[in-house]
């Protein structure tokens, strides 16, 4: 039977938990089909600036336009490599240097279309999802993250 | 209905400007838009940015009809 996908909801309000990336793959074992998971974690970089050292980002996004893209890009990804799952979770809210803030997960029969979808997820999620990242620095300034 | 449109902002551009929401009346296209909002906020002119009508990003001067909601979008910088 055809599985209909909806849009879902990306988003966690704070970090995302090292217990949520466990569970989450805890929840897989059931799917005996699968012979290979991918993970992105992204996390905060203390990265220094001119201005000072960055401590935090503050995430903020155009919720409903993100997540209609997010879908766009899921079903994109499901055509395009033959997965079994695809998990994608972006934090919002101010999320401190360390802690994780993008996950992206991936299983497959074999490796390499899980780890080529997640590759491919992730740039498209830092390209096309509108999301931005204020960066905090120590110095109790604030500047707009550029994505490289 | 009156012409007017909702007008979202976001990240740098919501600072510039001072709130992320504005309901303005209809400047009917685009681009024409761009131009007054660069007129009514100086600050906007060195920025770069793109919009979105009714959530999906435009490439080229668009038509925009009464009641459409127009996202002032900066570079994206999600992850």
């Amino acid at each position: 039977m055809e599985k209909v996908r909806s849009p879902k909801n990306i988003f966690v309000q704070g970090p995302i938990l090292a217990e949520k990336i466990a569970q989450s793959i805890a929840n897989h074992a059931t799917k005996t089909d699968i012979g290979g998971h991918s993970i992105f974690l992204g996390q905060i970089r203390a990265d220094e600036k001119p201005e000072g050292k960055v401590i935090a980002i503050e995430y903020t996004c155009y919720e409903e336009m993100a997540l209609e893209k997010a879908f766009e890009i899921r079903e994109d990804i499901f055509a395009k490599y033959p997965l079994t799952c695809m998990h994608i979770y972006h934090s919002l809210g101010e999320i401190k240097v360390g802690e994780i803030c993008l996950f992206v997960f991936t299983s497959s029969k074999h490796r390499k279309a899980a780890m080529q979808a997640c590759d491919e997820l992730v740039e498209r999620i830092k390209a096309e999802l509108p999301i931005w990242g204020k960066e905090i620095l120590d110095s109790s300034a604030t500047q707009w993250k550029v994505n490289t | 209905m009156p012409d007017r449109i909702r007008l979202k902002a976001f990240g740098m551009l919501a600072e510039k400007i001072g709130a992320d929401s504005l309901e303005i009346e209809n400047p009917g296209s685009s681009e024409t838009l761009r131009r007054l909002l660069l007129e009514q906020f100086p600050a906007l002119q060195p920025l770069t940015f793109r919009m979105a009508v009714d959530r999906k990003l435009i490439q080229a001067e668009t038509d925009i009809s009464a009641g459409q909601e127009i996202a002032l979008l900066p570079p994206f910088s999600g992850g």
